[in-house]
């Protein structure tokens, strides 16, 4: 069964925030819904589509930026009060927008996520977790991590309403009270949940910010996994979800909007597997989505709401025949209409904007005024991709950025996006300078670009600040500088076990440091690691490494602290760094090593089939070319051995993996590298003098020679 | 929606820019392209299995529809075209870096194989000016030579740079040809036959360039810009991240008017307006584009747009029919102009939104937000500064604040005087500071506009104002003035009288040189800083200028080596022949290997030579085309003309007779 459905676009308001926008109950059947959507100006707006023009409703003034949105009522009645968040408070509207409540929940921090049932109203900031009953504090939790969305269970399995939260480490928590129930781990950072059934049920939705969705079911003391869909094309991180028939086949489908601006229908065929029905990329993050009817009585679509604030709907509505451009006659009378409003809209515009701008230059000659502009948003996202040990940076702002500029204290690599069209420019950077630039890069956007990606590759070891310095067009031109760090162990990635049986090596650190300063330092070392200090009195956490495998435990607490890593490069770099940084704070270490040699080897047998397959890749690809000659000049390829053939068949899968991992090969030669200076220099002998040995072992690699190597040297 | 009307797959790979149509029989259209190992093939879809297999020619097994050529050596450029008086269908021209093959596919057998000293990078075939029959005009280092269907060459001449693409058209509108040519020196020079009669600068290397219509012609450079001129206005130009593979002119939206074609290197094909540049079509093939060319492939009369990729991949598309008046993209044009109209509304409401804010003042002494003094100006100044311990030569350009605000970085985007289009300056966090310099080399004398933004703010702002000035740097801003008169003046000098008041061509040198304070008068010398020559400027009363370049006159001596080489290869070459010749079976394979062994060394020597030779021979040239343009007018020709004959008859004194006194008898 084909899907089609078609773009319409009805509104924009301002800036969105994840999940502000909701469709209100329909009052009869097949009428017309109407939107509710919140944006960071603070203006809660309601609208209706009157024939094909959008109808305010109501539209509440401009305040505090609205973080969350959900709709609510007493159980039992049609789910129509709006309740927004902004700051710490929370407010509730009719769906007239008459406002019938402001509740302050006195929580230092902003709200970031909420839910609403009937009088239970449950609240989230960074960390903290609170549940109130008509406006009354019933429990509180204090997450480990930060806390992404919230959503609520009620079914009658259930004795009471059951609280699950997304934390930023990798799994849900599901609460009873005041207490953590138990946890369930998901392959990546969840970003957002939703109700499988929006009547209840103990079925939820996730999505993490690496791509992927799942549902999980949840009972009262464990939860199992029904499903889940990896995220192979590499497609953006889940930002909402909505469950919808807009097939129509009585089988509610999965509606998915992502941070790359794709938006996804899943539906079921038979089996209980969802299977991709439709996909659409508009230009910019999806924030929120959910399925109704608003343009059209008894058309059924997809509504989304983007980032810069538009209200886009997918429609099952057929789109009439186009005019071409300059054939003004045959477009239709709604449209005439609306275009003729907004044109007579921008002129006024224009006229207050030229006043605005000789005001402004006006000020310019006084010596005592000041210029200052507000700041612009920047949405951007910087995150480890697991498949490639590469950080992919996605930056996006309200309106058409004009460059950026990027600059690095690090070495780092900065890859093309095939995707981006904008043009890059490298300017050349001498390190040795003062101005310790390793990386200047500007990116000179294309006309109405809002949303850049890039890629970035990092050496473990190496640590510093990546700056992007965003210029949007929009005068008075202003840029703004967002500042990300590369951490020491950059390719590493929290996970929540690891293999004990590996030969670990182990790092001890004794000394006079409190907790929250070990705690500082790992956060420093390690990414994904929460800011905030533990609760307790001491914490493990696990992590392993994207590129090579390799796993590290980090163990400390109040005067103590216990790495162990089965890579003893990663111990390498974290004494380094953890001496350097007690030192800064004139805090004496003893440091104490506990070195396994079966480790190299161990590491090296792990890296082995990674480099074998790698070498023999890189091989294959180089004979590519010339066989393909040989091929041409014989005419056939029957002559040549089976395993030449094969090389030949293969040719556009080789090189298209060879394409896709650029640089892996030296990447894995410079981490063989660190793995020999580090084993000899924990044993006290520089050998950086052997490296050109090592590397001529290398290019004829063998791993039961190298093994040799590493032992006799 | 416009889609293609046939897609092929043939199997073989094909090079780019090496992809034509020819008529060998007169009647089918052939798609030609060079593909892998010095091959070329002929895809010919009409008459099937009736071809014989002879000479060069050979079925291919793969493909009853593709006929091998055997060249046996790199193809560089091939064309096909109507050359001879008397011959069936068009001829094929394949150049590679050595030869020039002219080959008559129907009758299969060569027309003409000349040797080519200077290479073959870019060939075009048709009429030039007042030369009666068509030549085959082939580019190479930095030489021009068109051959007739006789293989004797009509035409020589020599040009700036190596010569990367070549296209005929009526540039002067006097309905006579006149030939295009991109080099790698960035210039686009029209010739009328051999006289220069115009020359545009661009940023980087010209790689195609192809007619519209009328004096209308498209270009492409090798830094993803591609563009339409009309004579030596550009009427616009895009830049992407791609790389224009190939350029072509079809009117695909049958609008009567020719659209530019564009073929990239991620497999994109867009057709863009010529008066605007505004994309009226685009499609994907799965690799990158190796040529763009038309012809009638389905014998229908109608001519198609044929793209091909690198892979083998072609797509041929139909002029757009009348009903899709215009529109060829799967796109809502109402949707997207109230999108666009929104779009604008939405930027101006945020443009008042910023200077509303601004008028209330500053709420909160938040720094973060950058809150500058609303009477900063920015204060540029540019200087010469020659050659310390420390820096090589380099103009700098200084930037100031007037007030203790802070420049955090500067962004400069100028073409052709960076290496990327755009130049950083970052100073780290504690060399910040309301003044910085930037050092430019200019590696040419062109007039530059540098584009210079510079993010002003406090020390621990996170948001900038970004100042964008415009500053020229004038023509010749490597040469720094020189006081010193004790220093010799010169050898070398050209002299001219022009009409002109001297206090005219003091403004000229107030122009086009970066002078500290202004000059009076007409007579100064100065340093290059590039080559460190000097250069003296001064002005008789009677208007006679005197111009003395010592840079110039540089010819290598390694002219006359060229036979010392040549001989050494021979003898090493028939030293290998002898060693050959050796009785028993067992030694001979072992002989045969060391003999390969020696052949590839020597392969290696020779193109190592070759390659020293192409050098000396493109700095012959280059050297050629600078005496000629020390003259004007006819004098010029007259130089080119005989420094070429010096050059058939191997006189090296000669030709530095003639650079010298600019005819060869004195």
């Amino acid at each position: 069964m084909e899907l089609h459905l078609n773009r319409v676009d009805y509104i924009q308001v301002g800036v969105t925030s994840q999940k502000t926008m909701r469709l209100l109950p329909a009052l009869g059947k097949k009428a017309t819904q109407k939107v509710a959507i919140g944006d960071h100006d603070g203006i809660l707006t309601c609208f209706g589509m009157k024939k094909g023009e959008a109808v305010p409703v109501f539209k509440t003034l401009p305040g505090q930026k609205i973080s969350r949105m959900d709709l609510g009522g007493a159980v039992g009645t049609p789910q129509e009060k709006i309740f927004v968040c902004s700051g710490s408070q929370v407010r509730g509207f009719t769906k007239k927008g008459k406002q019938f409540l402001t509740f302050e929940a006195n929580l230092t921090e902003t709200i970031n996520a909420m839910h609403v049932s009937g009088a239970d109203l449950f609240v989230c900031a960074s960390y903290i977790y609170n549940h109130y009953c008509d406006c009354k504090d019933q429990d509180y939790y204090l997450s480990g991590d930060k806390i992404n969305d919230i959503t609520c269970l009620s079914s009658e399995n259930l004795t009471h309403l059951v609280p699950v939260l997304a934390c930023q480490d990798r799994v849900l928590r599901v609460l009873q009270g005041s207490e953590l129930s138990y946890e369930i781990e998901v392959p990546g950072p969840p970003s957002v949940l939703e109700l499988y059934n929006k009547d209840g049920g103990e079925e939820i939705l996730y999505g993490t910010t690496d791509g992927k969705i799942g549902l999980v079911q949840i009972g009262e003391g464990s939860a199992a996994t029904k499903w889940e869909i990896d995220n192979d094309k590499k497609k953006g991180g889940i930002l909402c979800i909505d469950t919808y028939d807009i097939i129509g086949d009585g089988v509610n489908d999965i509606l998915v909007g992502r941070d790359d601006g794709t938006v996804e229908v899943y539906g079921f065929d038979g089996a209980s597997e969802p299977t991709l029905r439709f996909d659409h990329i508009l230009s910019e993050s999806v924030t929120s989505i959910q399925g109704g009817c608003v343009g059209k009585e008894s058309y059924e679509e997809v509504l989304t709401a983007t980032y810069t604030g538009w209200v886009t709907g997918l429609t099952t509505e057929p789109q009439k025949a186009e005019a071409g451009p300059g054939d003004e006659v045959r477009m239709s009378k709604e449209i005439q209409s609306k275009v003729e409003a907004l044109r007579a809209e921008l002129e006024q515009l224009q006229v207050k904007v030229l006043q605005g701008r000789e005001q402004y230059q006006q000020t310019s000659q006084s010596s005592t005024a000041v210029s200052a502009v507000p700041v612009f948003s920047i949405n951007d996202k910087f995150t480890l991709c697991q498949d490639d040990a590469s950080y992919s940076l996605t930056l996006e702002v309200q309106t058409a950025i004009d460059n950026l500029l990027l600059q690095s204290d690090v070495p780092i690599d900065l890859l093309d996006v095939d995707k981006n069209s904008a043009v890059v420019s490298f300017s050349e950077c001498d390190s040795e300078q003062p101005n310790g630039n390793f990386l200047l890069a500007t990116y000179r956007c294309q006309a109405n670009t809002t949303r850049l990606e890039l890629k970035v590759r990092s050496i473990e070891g190496q640590y510093g600040t990546l700056q992007a310095y965003v210029t949007p067009r929009l005068q008075p031109k202003t840029c703004q500088v967002r500042q990300y760090q590369i951490k020491p162990l950059s390719l590493h990635q929290r996970t929540h076990s690891i293999d004990q049986d590996r030969p670990m090596n182990r790092l001890s650190l004794v000394g006079q440091f409190s907790f929250a300063e070990i705690h500082s330092w790992v956060v420093f070392c390690l990414p994904e690691v929460p800011e905030k200090t533990p609760a307790g009195e001491s914490i493990t956490f696990y992590f392993h490494n994207t590129f090579l495998g390799t796993q590290l435990e980090a163990n400390y607490c109040k005067g103590e602290g216990h790495f162990r890593s089965d890579n003893i490069s990663t111990i390498s770099i974290l004494s380094d760094v953890l001496s350097k940084e007690a030192t800064k704070k004139k805090i004496n270490l003893n440091i104490s090593y506990d070195n396994n040699d079966d480790s190299v080897s161990h590491t090296l047998k792990m890296i082995h089939p990674k480099l074998e397959c790698q070498l023999l890749l890189a091989k294959k690809v180089q004979l590519i070319d010339a066989l393909k000659e040989l091929q041409v000049h014989e005419g056939n390829a029957d002559f040549l051995i089976p395993e030449y053939r094969n090389i030949l068949d293969e040719s556009a899968n080789l090189l298209e993996e060879y394409k896709k991992q650029p640089a892996h090969l030296e990447r894995l030669y410079g981490m063989i590298t660190d793995l020999f200076i580090d084993k000899f220099k924990f044993k006290g002998q520089n050998v950086k003098t052997k490296v050109s040995s090592l590397l001529e072992i290398l290019d004829n690699y063998d791993l039961n020679s190298l093994l040799d190597f590493f032992n006799e040297a | 929606m416009l889609v293609p009307i046939f897609t092929l797959k043939l199997n073989h790979k094909i090079n780019p820019r090496m992809v034509t149509i020819g008529k060998f029989d007169g009647v089918h259209p052939c798609l030609t392209a060079a593909t892998q190992a010095g091959k070329v093939f002929i895809h010919n879809p009409h008459a099937r299995g009736q071809r014989p297999v002879a000479h060069r020619l050979s079925q291919s097994t793969q493909d009853s529809d593709i006929s091998l050529l055997n060249i046996n050596q790199a193809v560089t450029c091939l064309t096909a075209g109507n050359l001879g008086p008397n011959t069936t269908g068009d001829t094929l021209l394949v150049g590679s870096q050595t030869n020039l093959l002219a080959y008559d596919v129907h009758d299969n057998a060569d027309v003409f194989y000349r040797e080519v000293t200077d290479g073959a990078n870019a060939i075009v075939l048709g009429k030039l000016g007042d030369i009666a029959s068509p030549l085959a005009i082939i580019g190479g280092n930095c030489a021009l030579q068109g051959f007739d269907y006789e293989g004797t060459d009509h035409f020589w001449t020599v040009t700036g740079d190596n010569v990367r693409s070549l296209v005929l058209c009526d540039f002067t509108g006097d309905g006579k040809n006149e030939l295009l040519v991109g080099s790698e020196d960035f210039d686009i020079r029209v010739f009328k036959e051999d006289e220069l009669v115009s020359e545009m600068t661009e940023n980087e290397t010209v790689t195609s360039l192809c007619h519209m219509h009328g004096s209308r012609f498209g270009y492409a450079l090798a830094n993803g810009t591609v563009g339409v001129y009309d004579r030596t206005a550009r009427y616009w130009r895009i830049k992407s991240k791609n790389h224009a593979m190939s350029i072509h002119a079809f009117d695909l939206n049958a609008d009567g008017v020719v659209e530019l074609i564009t073929g990239w290197s991620n497999g994109k094909i867009d057709a863009r307006s010529d008066r605007t540049g505004e994309v009226i079509f685009k499609d994907n093939l799965s690799s990158s584009v190796a040529g763009v060319v038309e012809g009638d492939y389905r014998l229908d009369g109608q001519k198609q747009l044929i793209c091909t990729s690198i892979e083998g991949e072609v797509r041929g598309y139909l002029p757009a029919s009348k009903d899709l008046k215009g529109n060829l993209m799967d796109s809502s044009a109402e949707q997207d102009l109230i999108r666009e109209l929104s779009q604008r509304r939405q930027n101006l409401l945020l443009e008042l939104r910023n200077y509303e804010e601004n008028a209330k003042g500053v709420s909160d002494t938040n720094s973060g937000m950058g809150v500058i003094p609303a009477n900063t100006q920015l204060q540029t100044a540019l200087s010469v500064r020659p050659a310390t311990e420390a820096q090589k030569a380099h103009v700098e350009l200084s930037i100031s604040t007037p007030n203790e605000t802070i420049i955090r970085a500067v962004l400069i985007f100028a073409e052709g005087i960076f290496e990327g289009e755009s130049h950083v300056l970052h100073p780290s966090a504690h060399n910040l500071s309301g003044c910085v310099r930037v050092p430019i080399v200019p590696p040419k004398d062109i007039p530059v506009d540098l584009h210079i933004k510079a993010f002003v703010g406090g020390k621990t702002s996170t948001q900038f104002h970004v100042f964008e000035i415009t500053r020229q740097l004038p023509r010749f801003s490597m040469y720094d003035i020189n006081f010193d008169s004790s220093a010799a003046p010169p050898t070398g000098t050209v002299t001219f009288s022009i009409s002109d008041r001297p206090q005219r061509v003091v403004m000229w040198l107030n122009q086009n040189f970066l002078l500290p304070e202004g000059v009076e008068s007409p007579d100064v010398t100065f340093n290059s800083l590039r080559g460190g020559g000097l250069l003296s400027i001064s002005m008789a009363s009677n208007g006679q200028v005197d111009e003395f370049h010592s840079v110039h006159q540089k010819l290598t001596a390694a002219m006359a080596d060229h036979s010392n080489y040549i001989r050494n290869m021979l003898v090493q070459a028939e030293d290998a022949r002898l060693m050959g010749d050796m009785t028993t079976m067992k030694k001979r394979y072992r002989e045969l290997y060391d003999l390969n062994r020696d052949l590839i060394n020597e392969y290696k020597i020779r193109s190592n030579n070759h390659n020293a030779l192409l050098a000396c021979l493109k700095s012959v040239n280059q050297a050629i085309q600078r005496a000629g343009r020390l003259r004007v007018g006819k004098p010029k020709n007259q130089v080119i003309s005989a420094c070429r004959d010096a050059i058939k008859s191997n006189n090296v004194n000669s030709l530095f007779r003639i650079m010298r006194a600019g005819t060869a008898s004195s």
